[in-house]
């Protein structure tokens, strides 16, 4: 089903056409017209999105989080190169998802479902499914963290996120909905601003590019901090969300150059702002994380407004609020593809809740139960951040062979189909990430069950 | 299937429609046309694509690997389960 270039010529037989079509052809003509006139840098803002909204939507709570804990226990040293090393290997990831999603206009769920049988597709839908409800516990925590450096409780954090998902809904076009949720993904900025903040040390900074010193202290918990970064970087929600998102915004194999660009400025702007919340984690390192104490160690704002003042510890609460919040747009709208696309039903935000019951009531459902959990008194916080993004980095491998099995599929993607040197990068990339999370499940396992000691 | 209301299909008789309007229509189905690739419009995304067929080799590999990221992840809730107490 290799897909041939853009309609140019008349259509001979009309296909009954919906209001997802005029929707998205709606953008689509805009599209049109700016290239036509030549008009770049409009072009460029029509296209970016999916690609931005993956990398910032995974520098979300838990991950900023892990990357905060990283900084205070391990200082600046190996993780500063790490980081932007985790999201080179996301970009390669997602620039596949992003090309799929172009070239075939179809999710990640339904081409799984459809092309390798539905034990697969529901396989994948149901990792998706309990990473991403761990996953959305954390972003819930992680706004709550945030509000309660400002006194604010736990209701007005689980209010916060879900009237943030419903109020997105509106006005059934994709374009609206991902244009607020971009909005609101470039105030992940903070935790550079809380960086700058902490006053860092320019030349400790720059000398750790040479990846030391190496972590010491227990090989456990290092494992699991490498585990919980790498999930911090990629996850399968990524991967449903990049594809479903590019169908749904209906791109096509001639914006792939620009799927491109907006995938790698979405990786940097991610690595630096990740890189960010490392530095300002790494002010509490003189201190041993001594301070984290709040939330069962979850509380980095409070523990920052002790060592480097009220506005750090403001300006990190502040960004831990945002990135739960976006996320937890960008996380129930991968769990309603994935939900919609495996029943086959509706599954655009081009579509009103009316058309596509499921798609709304699956990106709203996920957030609730989430949302709920968040308030049982005394729930573990930081132990449910850090390993929500364990389970993604161990879950993740299956849905990485998928993706690059998807790539390579003439069948589907013609001669957009991954090329050689793709395909060393991205097997290098599923054996690395594969490697780190059985490690730890399985080091932390026997130490658990006292086989190793 | 997509359950989508059609805007534009036979539901609505041409001979129903008047002149005016009919030739409005045909403009609005054009531009929709234009702007989107045929492959992109719900009815044609709403048709499966074929099954593709996977070798014993890559079907045995795909259950290890399934297999395996199961057992890993039982050890990881166990743990997690483990540290809570």
């Amino acid at each position: 089903m290799a897909v041939t270039g853009a309609t140019d010529s008349p259509v001979v037989a009309l296909p009954p056409l919906t209001g997802e079509d005029a929707a998205r052809s709606s953008d689509r003509s805009r599209v049109h017209h700016a290239r036509l006139g030549g008009k770049r840098w409009w072009l460029i803002w029509l296209l970016v999105g999916p690609g931005i909204l993956a990398m910032l939507g995974e520098n979300d709570g838990p991950s900023m989080i892990a990357y905060a804990s990283d900084g205070a226990q391990y200082g600046l040293g190996f993780f500063v190169p790490f980081i932007p090393l985790l999201f080179a290997m996301a970009y390669v990831c997602q620039e596949m998802c992003m090309r799929v999603g172009a070239v075939t206009h179809r999710g990640y769920g339904e081409l799984v479902l459809q092309r390798f049988g539905s034990v697969w597709g529901w396989f994948a839908a149901a990792d998706l499914t309990l990473t991403n409800l761990v996953t959305l516990v954390a972003e819930f925590v992680s706004i709550r963290v945030g509000l309660a450096y400002f006194h604010l409780g736990p209701v007005v954090a689980v209010a916060l996120g879900l009237v943030l998902v419903v109020f997105t809904f509106s006005g059934g076009r994709y374009w609206r909905w991902e244009r607020i949720v971009l909005g609101m993904a470039l105030f992940n900025g903070l935790f550079l601003v809380a960086a700058i903040l902490v006053k860092p040390h320019v030349g400790a900074i720059v000398s750790s590019f040479d990846f030391s010193p190496f972590p010491g202290g227990s090989f456990n918990t290092l494992l699991l901090l490498i585990a919980s970064t790498i999930g911090a970087t990629v996850t399968p929600w990524m991967i449903f969300f990049q594809q479903g998102a590019s169908a749904d915004k209906g791109m096509t194999p001639r914006d792939i150059n620009h799927g491109r660009y907006d995938t790698a400025v979405g990786a940097v702007l991610a690595a630096v702002f990740g890189v960010g919340a490392l530095i300002a984690g790494a002010a509490l390192l003189t201190h041993n994380g001594a301070g984290i104490q709040g939330f069962a160690g979850a509380g980095y704002p409070e523990a920052l407004r002790r060592v480097a003042g009220g506005a750090a510890g403001a300006v990190f609460a502040l960004g831990l609020v945002e990135a739960g919040a976006v996320a937890i747009l960008t996380i129930s709208a991968s769990t309603a593809y994935a939900a919609a696309e495996c029943v086959g039903v509706a599954h655009s935000f081009n579509t009103f809740p009316r058309e596509a019951a499921l798609f709304y009531a699956a990106n709203f459902g996920v957030a609730l139960i989430a949302a709920v959990v968040i308030l049982i008194p005394g729930a573990p916080l930081l132990s449910i951040a850090l390993n929500a993004n364990v389970l993604a980095t161990v879950l993740l491998p299956v849905g990485l062979v998928f993706m690059v099995m998807l790539a390579n599929d003439k069948g589907l993607m013609g001669r957009w189909a991954n090329k050689r040197s793709t395909n060393v990068i991205g097997i290098s990339v599923i054996a690395f990430v594969g490697l780190c999370g059985a490690a730890y499940g399985i080091d932390a396992f026997l130490l658990t069950t006292h086989l190793i000691g | 299937m997509k359950t989508q209301t059609p805007i534009m299909n036979d539901a609505h008789p041409i001979s129903s429609i008047p002149e005016q309007d009919l030739q409005a229509h045909e403009r609005f189905e054009d531009e929709l046309i234009l702007h989107l690739e045929r492959d992109q419009f719900v009815a044609e995304t709403s048709r499966p694509v074929p099954r593709a067929a996977l070798s014993p080799r890559a079907t045995t590999g795909l259950w290890a690997l399934r297999i395996f990221v199961v057992l890993v992840s039982l050890m990881v809730i166990y743990t997690f389960i483990d540290q809570l107490h």
